[in-house]
């Protein structure tokens, strides 16, 4: 076969023209990415390392927008350029250009150069957040369940079920797993998350910059309530959601006032990670006050107090213990104030659901008592 | 084969007479031609199906806190949508489809190398997309298209029905693979040697290989989770010493190449269409031939860049972020080379190119975002975000969808003889080109500023963007609608094509549009690359195709 070439490929002066104003747009979307600050996509940043990653951000924002720039550029100018004219013959053809062996070296070349100097960058950044950040920091440990964090805290017993409170400058290396499926810990304005793997640890390390109140978001979806986790997102009623938290970053005096109010609070807490206790529960003694409070904040996510079909996520409890329709409980068992207290020690899982068992929502033998006489009260 | 020499048409070069009969032709067909449009028919409906699930998960979030459908519902919607567009619309688009349609009257063969292996593979197809289906009526799965354990073991019986129905489609999967590679390997025709054959080929055949190894990865991922949920098999399950990053692990080593396995084959239209309507022969043959074999392999080694959050050995993340990196330069090789061809050339502008050229641009984008995604610091930032979202409807629509409507306008006639309207096809790209864009370039902020993937609700300050996305993805919808009517009229009232209604080079725009069943009267030989505008025709024996004169129809 012959080799058809033209001798002679010139590129006209409308090429260099169009080539330089893509280098004008060009260092114009540079100049942008790195001096004007990202408040617009991104929450202000709260920690160190965030900063780093969002100078990691401009870096490849600004060259890939240069590349953008180049690829459409080129794009929308040679389609107007090189459109097929009214004059052109029927048959007409284009500058039959085969390759050119200089122009493909430098376009291997220099994507080469540049994945070499991101990988340089990425790596020095990937070590300050993973290696170098201090080791010896405060420890925390978070646990994700369905749909809510608890955290446990060094020299505070058991574990605490409100929002985190952290000291502003102060190094923090959070642990993190999962009491049930996975979840996921990410404080977008410290940008670093970590996924909470039942039977895992995962660590995250970093030094919270600003005082200041943020939503933790649950980022690997966990169940039918996942997108409530975050805590900026009121629930039906407007209230916030009970499960969800907040991060808080104190000044020390306040951290320290917070710190001994849970010491004093979980004083008799027990410290043992929780795990389903085994043999029947004594309901002597139930209180359906306390009971009504606790089905507030652990059952009401998931169960209405409201008829059997006013479902949520399980049914309405208006009754279980009193309902004709309804004589068994969902595991086949006759509806009695001993099997129920078996499902809240258990748990339940079957076709049509899974509710958590007493480790999972927190539950001592105290509380399933007070729940059980709570729901013998509703009638 | 040891007729190769003589006849490198091997197996396929006597002609076996057309079946008769309505079942035979177009049902239970052998031809590989009627086996793709099946399966353009087949994807084509459940394009419909899992877009009317996207508009459900859109409309959902028009407002913050939702109430169009109950949590539940909402999940089982995505996560059928996700399934349903990878492995019921995508996939077998782009390979099952054109693949069979196009591959094989390319290399000049007269059918693929096992035509009822062929038959089979389609047919377990639709059979896998009722069974996923079907399983709404159980309870669909509720835990994205990726199912991760252990809250796919939790979620109910659907997930089982999943499980089955992915495995199967992941076998049609894998015999297509085989038969391609058979095909490309044994029944090109004379002459027909690898750095002549189109790229359309090229690309199916780096696709190919991810189709059988990746994908028994899956099946195996896929039949372990199905023991654990029927036969309590712990695979997964920690609490009985199971481990829920292998299945992460197992799921991505197939799900990773399947990303290449539904971009790949479009690269591979691209570069025809290019060239075709540009007049010019394509820029730098070989190093895009080359770049997709590249891009295949490099891509079956990057899987666990969608770990880097889940517990992975922090230095383990390195050889991940560093080798996904690497994969940018031969794609980037790939859109300069697209992008020289324009230069200089004498560009048409019918539908089809418009939509390779928005092809062009927006996986450009994809390909940008998912750099970003691959630096680990970054990674550690936005995955799990609407980012990521944002990130992979760019290379899935605005990459593999506009290339299979790329891929649309330009093969309609030769599968149909009509061409399809291109007034209504400009509007079709403009109003798809538009919505899509509103659709997703929103995501991107929407996930850097902390909305994660897969809620149904979200926090009251995304509301505004989230409007925006939604009325985007309606104008996408409107457009896309108007491709089914479109299709549908131009079937009956198309004007009339001819052979090639183009002034395209390769093989099958020599032959009549519609091709006969036995594609060519004699196997041509072939003397060049099929691009080259200036010269003759590079192939000898194709006289007789266009004329009247009768095929010699023998026996085995």
């Amino acid at each position: 076969m012959v080799e058809h070439r033209t001798s002679a490929v010139t590129l006209g002066r409308g090429f260099w023209t169009a080539t330089a104003v893509f280098a004008v747009l060009s260092a114009l979307a540079i100049w942008f990415w790195t001096t004007t600050p990202l408040d617009i996509i991104l929450p202000p940043v709260a920690a160190e390392p965030g900063a780093q990653i969002d100078s990691l951000l401009r870096f490849m924002a600004a060259c890939g927008s240069a590349l953008f720039i180049f690829v459409a550029g080129y794009i929308v100018y040679f389609a107007i350029a090189f459109r097929v004219r009214k004059d052109d013959a029927p048959d007409a053809i284009g500058v039959q250009v085969h390759d050119n062996h200089k122009l493909e070296f430098w376009w291997t070349i220099i994507p080469t150069a540049f994945v070499v100097l991101l990988s340089i960058l990425s790596v020095r950044i990937w070590y300050g957040i993973q290696i170098a950040q201090p080791a010896n920091g405060l420890t925390v440990e978070a646990l994700g369940h369905q749909w809510y964090y608890t955290f446990r805290y060094p020299q505070i017993h058991g574990e605490i079920t409100d929002e985190m409170h952290v000291p502003v400058n102060q190094p923090v290396v959070l642990n993190v797993t999962s009491a049930d499926v996975i979840h996921s810990f990410w404080v977008p304005a410290f940008r670093l998350k970590a996924d909470m793997v039942p039977g895992l640890i995962n660590t995250i390390r970093f030094t919270p910059t600003k005082v200041g109140r943020y939503p933790i978001v649950c980022t690997e979806f966990c169940g039918t309530r996942h997108g409530e986790m975050d805590a900026e997102i009121p629930t039906e009623n407007g209230k916030p959601n009970p499960g969800a938290q907040y991060f808080v970053v104190d000044t020390p005096a306040n951290f320290e006032k917070w710190y001994h109010g849970w010491q004093v609070k979980n004083a008799n807490a027990s410290d043992a990670l929780p795990t389903v206790s085994t043999g029947a529960i004594s309901l002597a003694g139930g209180d359906a006050k306390a009971g009504g409070a606790l089905f507030a904040q652990k059952c009401s996510a998931c169960h209405a107090v409201g008829p059997f079909s006013q479902r949520i996520v399980g049914p309405g409890l208006k009754g279980v213990l009193h309902d004709p329709a309804h004589p068994n409980l969902v595991d086949g068992d006759p509806a009695t104030p001993e099997n129920v207290a078996k499902i809240l020690q258990n748990g339940y899982k079957g076709d049509i659901g899974v509710m958590p068992n007493e480790a999972a929502n927190g539950l001592s033998d105290k509380d399933i008592a007070n729940l059980v006489a709570y729901l013998s009260s509703l009638k | 084969m040891s007729t190769t020499v003589e006849h490198a048409g091997g197996i396929a070069d006597h002609i076996h007479p057309e079946p008769q009969g309505f079942i035979r032709r177009y049902v239970f067909s052998l031809d590989h031609k009627i086996i793709g449009i099946q399966y353009l028919i087949t994807g084509f409906v459940f394009l419909v199906l899992a877009g009317l699930l996207a508009e459900v998960i859109r409309t959902q979030l028009l407002h913050a806190n939702g109430g169009f459908v109950s949590n539940d519902t909402y999940n089982e919607v995505y996560t059928m949508h996700g399934s349903a567009m990878v492995w019921l619309v995508i996939i077998p688009l782009i390979t099952g489809g054109f693949g069979n349609i196009i591959m094989p009257l390319q290399i000049g063969a007269r059918d693929v190398a096992f035509p009822w292996l062929n038959m089979l593979s389609f047919w377990i197809f639709p059979v896998a997309g009722l069974m996923l289906f079907s399983s709404f009526l159980i309870g669909a799965p509720v835990a994205g298209w990726t199912e991760y354990p252990p809250m796919s073991l939790q979620a109910g019986p659907g997930t089982s029905m999943w499980a089955a129905a992915i495995f199967l489609v992941g076998v049609s999967s894998t015999l297509t693979g085989i038969n391609f590679v058979v095909t490309m390997f044994q029944m090109r025709a004379p002459g027909m040697t690898f750095t002549r054959m189109p790229l359309f080929c090229w690309a199916q055949l780096a696709t190919a290989p991810l189709l059988m190894i990746a994908t028994t990865a899956l099946a195996a991922a896929l039949a372990a989770l199905f023991m654990e949920r029927q036969f309590g098999v712990p695979f997964f399950d920690p609490t009985k010493g199971g481990s829920p990053l292998m299945w992460q692990h197992m799921f991505w080593f197939y799900s990773h190449p399947a990303v290449y396995i539904m971009i790949l084959p479009a690269f591979g239209m691209i570069s025809e269409i290019i060239p075709t309507f540009s007049r010019k022969p394509i820029f730098g043959y070989k190093m895009i031939a080359f770049s997709s074999m590249a891009i295949a392999l490099a891509g079956m080694m990057v899987w666990a860049h969608h770990m880097f959050t889940s517990g992975l050995a922090p230095y383990l993340q390195l050889p991940f972020m560093i080798l996904t990196f690497t994969i940018a330069i031969p794609t980037g090789v790939k859109i300069f080379s697209w992008v020289a061809t324009l230069w200089g050339g004498k560009i048409h502008y019918t539908t089809s190119m418009l939509f390779a050229l928005g092809f062009l641009a927006l996986f450009t984008l994809g390909g940008i975002t998912g750099v970003f995604l691959a630096a680990v610091p970054f990674d550690l930032h936005v995955h799990g975000t609407y980012f990521v979202v944002a990130h992979f409807h760019y290379v899935l629509v605005g990459g593999s969808l506009m290339g299979v409507f790329a891929g649309m306008y330009y093969y309609f006639p030769k599968m149909t003889g009509r061409l399809m309207s291109e007034k209504l096809g400009k509007w079709h790209f403009w109003l798809f080109f538009i919505g899509f864009n509103g659709t997703f370039l929103p995501q991107h902020w929407l996930g850097m500023l902390g909305m994660p993937r897969r809620v149904p609700v979200y926090d009251p300050q995304f509301q505004f963007w989230n409007d925006v996305s939604t009325f985007g993805s309606y104008v996408m919808t409107f457009s896309i609608l108007l491709f089914f009517i479109n299709v549908l009229v131009s079937i009956r009232n198309g004007k009339k094509s001819g052979p090639n209604p183009w002034g395209a080079r390769t093989l099958e725009w020599q032959i009549p549009s519609p091709p006969h069943y036995y594609n060519f009267k004699n196997i041509p030989t072939v003397y060049g690359l099929p691009y080259d505008f200036s010269q003759p025709l590079p192939y000898k024996g194709l006289e007789e195709e266009l004329t009247d004169s009768p095929v010699h129809v023998g026996a085995h």
